[in-house]
């Protein structure tokens, strides 16, 4: 067996976590170089894994979730007597996840480098996310990916719980109890797929690939619970309208970092789960399942954008364009096709760099002009340029300014979308009005026109630009979504066998 | 009287294999005995963890979990599957982990009572007597195939219990609890035999075994269902499920901790393994009959004692309302009555033990250095006493079921079973999930309280901090995060227990 990668990437995080909490008192200080290193170490694994997944031959387009498809896979009985394993590994549809996950953890550690309050813990807790987060993403076993799915929330619970804003312990608890709860009716569905899996293979195994092999063979009525089951947990993660109501809690309450994690990373364990595990799964439900998606996708991109515009509150318009751009990956799924799926992943890669981005500039916001309320800030352009610069680039990129990388991921999806559901996409279609309404709206009344801060004096904050270490991640999460706006086929070289591959066992049109 | 002496001998050879019960017995009365010499309380404790712990080497050794050969006890080397005394009791893989968890409760509970019993205490000597006793009588419910001796070992437990939860005859609340036990616990043995003397009138037969035979030959009469009803009532009482729960939460939290410990622990798990046996295999051939009702019922239970939990103010009795939710999951594995669900059911009760042990132990730990079991009071735990406040999250998670802690495991393993059976069980399994997630509120809770929450302005780190707790916390915070981690020697053993019930 080769030397396991992949599990590095789940054991260093997870050992910085533990050297971070044991640190004495009197030293945590340290606590945030260590968590750097420690995020830093796998950051650099994750380069060198894309690198080696991206100039590997393009495996065969005919099967997927197959030994051929995948990189660098690992193998670890564990619990024999349940057919649970630990298995890891990569492909195309991950891979651009799993960077994108030791990125953001990387990027968002440094973003918080001030942090002083009770700093072990929080630097320990976001290298514990980041090790549920990628364990999600290269679990090839139902069950480890069930068990990092749900380790994910207890640091994010935390996040928002301890450092997060005035109503920061109602929001913990509803996220908590709002995914966990999606979280188990997804294991009730994995578990009646083990089951069933069981029958045929004659063993009981919960490897996705071995599952994957006889899952599309099960009686089209077993699909149809089972994928409910799945597409309920995944569903509530990205979350989709009408399950997205504990997503602006939750936002508008955590911390910058938290934000960037969660809107980052955690929405798209939701799309990677229903991409990458649901469809091929359980392709005969999927196909079934189309109009339902096609109408939560328009929903939550038109919905979303509306919901945008009625914001005051600058991070939480950024919160519910996040449900609109993962409507996006919704859309692009339900239209099975490999143009689509490609373009949910490049979506979801695409709407993880500028979304960070954007909720970084709300924390700096906040935290320079001491509020977060369009109706209270003017003309900040004229005291922290640098600042105002990036919040308009970020702005431009998510709205899908061509050049920038999401015009490209969301060009994909409406063209896969036109194809497959025919003319009346011009809906989802004209939300990109409203999209750059609320984007240019909101840059507008904050950053242009006469200066103004509108609070009592001692509320108001010292206007600071950029700190050095904000401005170092932005600055790298603002060259990314330049240089894959370019260059998308940095990830789309990616994506396109492996989505290419899905849509085969979907049957979908091409 | 050579004669005698070797019949004896004889006797405890072909019974060697109940040697950890006749030894438990045996130093009930050495530590009764010892306390009229030596008033020193540790000394008394520490006689009776003697026994509890070479009986714990023996069940392992029975279960084949570890080589006891070298010890010269081949003869015991398992796994070990005998009937004893006419076939009224077994020795087998079932009551083995059973007795397993039965000794690993008497192990917590001696341990914490060696701190928790403190120089105002009387009758010390007693007081272990009675612990050891109300093991042996849990271990001997667990190695019955016969009404009788499940009938007499139910009481020898009960009746040690009731005395025990009175322990603190100075406290109100203790004397409180001690009565209401006895009263609710007399009146329902009393409806459990009444029932079982009708299941023997109409069958003619006290053999568990021969129960299902007799009534599967024939259609049922009236008085069938009485019997069964009653039989249910009697269990359900022992067992605190919905709608014979009341008495718990008041027992266990008057009780000193040590013996909430043991009740909700030790003597609650005592219920399930007889109603395992009557149900599972003495009316096996009726579960068409009662399974859905007693689906009702487990729904119930873990639906109202969740509800109740989350209103709670005081730890102690939230933990109480969260056994009450517990044993709602595990009366699934009846309701289901597979395999799986049998052995989720098992490794529940033995995840139960230590997960809820050791957050009563905490309770008690807690009330030891802020005499307090007031939820408001554990606000910054985790900066006052962090080792404390740690296990107890630990604990808590573990019961909600987050994996990858021991609760976890088996509460996937119990669903997993409802699911497999298929039809209006995946229902169950549907409440069963619905119902963690409910319960992640109220253990959420706390550990906010511990870990969110500042501490109050005047509250000072405390030191040593578990004191005398730290090691028995540290044994059930092993066991919880050793069984999370490494769960499949666990699993496979509780699957070949539940097999040795249900083939």
């Amino acid at each position: 067996m080769a030397f396991p990668v992949l599990s590095l990437l789940v054991a260093i995080p997870l050992l910085g976590a533990l050297v971070v909490f044991f640190i004495p008192g009197r030293r945590a200080g340290a606590a945030k170089w260590i968590a750097l290193v420690f995020s830093l170490v796998p950051l650099l694994l994750s380069v060198y894994i894309y690198y080696a997944v991206w100039s590997a031959p393009a495996p065969s387009t005919t099967s997927y979730l197959t030994s051929e498809t995948l990189n660098f896979e690992e193998h670890f009985e564990w619990v024999p007597a349940l057919g649970i394993s630990y298995s890891m590994g990569v492909d195309g549809l991950s891979m651009p996840l799993v960077f994108l996950t030791t990125l953001l953890s990387s990027l968002a550690i440094l973003f918080s480098w001030n942090e002083g309050r009770r700093p072990k813990e929080f630097f320990g807790l976001m290298l514990v996310m980041e090790v549920g987060v990628v364990g999600v993403f290269m679990a090839l076993d139902f069950f480890v990916f069930y068990i990092f799915w749900e380790i994910v929330l207890i640091p994010m619970y935390f996040l928002i719980g301890i450092w997060g804003g005035p109503r920061k312990e109602f929001a913990a608890i509803k996220f908590f109890i709002y995914t966990h709860v999606a979280s188990v009716v997804m294991l009730l569905g994995i578990m009646g797929l083990y089951f069933q899996c069981k029958e045929v293979l004659g063993h009981a195994t919960f490897s996705m690939i071995e599952m994957a092999k006889v899952s599309p063979t099960l009686a089209p009525g077993f699909q149809y619970v089972a994928f409910a089951a799945l597409f309920f947990g995944f569903a509530v993660k990205m979350p989709s309208v009408p399950f997205h109501t504990w997503l602006p809690d939750a936002h508008v309450e955590a911390p910058t970092a938290g934000s960037v994690l969660l809107a980052g990373l955690l929405l798209k364990m939701g799309g990677y789960g229903l991409i990458r595990v649901a469809l091929p799964l359980l392709p005969e439900a999927a196909r079934a399942a189309v109009p339902a998606m096609v109408i939560l996708g328009v929903a939550s991109i038109t919905y979303g954008a509306f919901l945008c515009i009625a914001q005051n509150d600058l991070k939480k318009m950024v919160a519910y364009s996040s449900i609109s751009h993962m409507g996006f990956v919704m859309l692009g799924a339900s239209t099975l096709s490999p143009i689509g799926i490609s373009a949910g992943v490049f979506q979801m890669f695409n709407h993880g760099l500028i979304t960070a981005v954007l909720f970084m500039m709300c924390g700096v916001f906040h935290h320079s002009a001491g509020t977060r309320e369009i109706s209270r800030l003017g003309g900040l352009a004229q005291k922290i340029p640098v600042a105002a610069a990036v919040f308009l680039t970020g702005s431009l990129a998510s709205l899908g300014l061509p050049g920038l990388c999401s015009f490209i991921s969301e060009f994909m999806v409406f063209y896969a979308a036109f194809v497959a559901h025919g003319g009346w996409m011009w809906i989802p279609v004209s939300a990109v009005v409203l999209t750059a309404a609320y984007y240019l709206w909101a840059a507008q009344r904050v950053l242009f026109g006469k200066f103004k801060v509108d609070l009592p004096e001692k509320e108001k904050g010292h206007l600071d630009d950029l700190h050095p270490y904000e401005a170092a991640a932005l600055g790298i999460l603002i060259a990314l979504i330049v240089f894959f706006g370019l260059f998308p086929s940095a990830v789309l070289d990616l994506t396109n066998p492996a989505a290419s591959a899905v849509a085969g066992l979907l049957g979908g049109a091409p | 009287m050579a004669a005698t002496f070797s019949d004896m001998a004889q006797m405890l050879a072909d019974n060697r294999h109940l040697g950890p019960e006749m030894m438990l017995v045996v130093f009930a009365f050495i530590v009764l005995a010892a306390s009229t010499f030596t008033k020193n309380r540790k000394l008394l404790g520490w006689i009776a963890i003697v026994p509890v712990l070479v009986s714990l080497l023996l069940v392992t050794g029975m279960m084949g979990l570890l080589d006891i050969g070298y010890l010269g006890l081949s003869s015991l080397a398992g796994p070990v599957d005998v009937a004893l005394v006419g076939g009224a009791l077994s020795v087998d893989l079932f009551s083995l982990l059973f007795k397993f968890v039965f000794l690993s409760v008497a192990l917590l509970v001696v341990l914490t009572s060696l701190s928790f019993i403190g120089v105002k205490d009387r009758h010390i000597g007693e007081y272990y007597a009675l612990v050891l006793i109300s093991t042996v009588g849990m271990m001997i419910v667990a190695s019955s195939n016969n009404l009788v001796p499940l009938f007499l070992g139910i009481e020898m437990a009960a009746i040690s219990t009731y005395a025990l939860a009175a322990f603190r005859k100075h406290e109100g609340k203790s004397v409180e609890a001690g009565m209401k036990y006895f009263i609710i616990g007399a009146t329902s043995s009393a409806v459990l035999l009444y029932g079982m003397s009708i299941l023997y009138g109409i069958s003619g037969t006290l053999d568990i075994a021969g129960l299902s035979r007799r009534l599967g030959e024939d259609a049922w009469e009236p008085a069938t269902v009485v019997g069964l009803a009653m039989v249910t009532a009697g269990f359900g009482f022992k067992m605190a499920a919905v709608p014979f729960h009341m008495w718990a939460p008041d027992v266990y939290e008057g009780s000193p901790t040590p013996i909430t410990v043991l009740l909700a622990a030790g003597s609650k798990k005592m219920a399930f393994a007889a109603a395992f046996k009557v149900f599972l295999v003495g009316l096996l051939a009726a579960k068409a009959d009662f399974g859905l009702a007693l689906g009702v019922v487990s729904v119930l239970t873990m639906t109202v004692g969740n509800v109740v939990a989350i209103s709670q103010t005081s730890v102690k009795r939230m933990l109480a309302y969260s056994s009450i939710a517990q044993s709602g999951y595990i009366l699934m594995a009846i309701a289901v009555g597979t395999k799986t669900a049998l052995a989720g059911g098992m490794l529940h009760v033995l995840t139960h033990a230590f997960m809820k042990g050791g957050a009563f132990i905490v309770v008690a730990a807690v009330a030891y250095l802020l005499a307090s079991e007031k939820l408001e009071d554990y606000k910054g735990l985790s900066r006052r006493a962090p080792f404390l406040a740690f296990c107890m999250a630990a604990f808590l998670l573990s019961l909600a079921g987050i994996p990858p802690l021991a609760g976890f495991w088996s509460k996937f393993v119990l669903f997993s079973g409802a699911v497999e059976a298929g039809g209006w069980m995946v229902w169950l399994a549907l409440a069963g999930v619905l119902n963690s997630a409910l319960s992640l509120y109220y253990y959420a809770r706390v550990i906010k309280y511990m870990y969110v929450e500042e501490p109050a302005r005047d509250a000072r780190p405390v030191a040593p901090e578990a004191g005398p707790y730290t090691a028995v916390l540290a044994i059930a915070l092993a066991a919880v995060v050793l069984i999370g981690l490494y769960p499949q020697p666990f699993i496979d053993l509780a699957f070949r227990a539940a097999g040795t019930l249900l083939p």
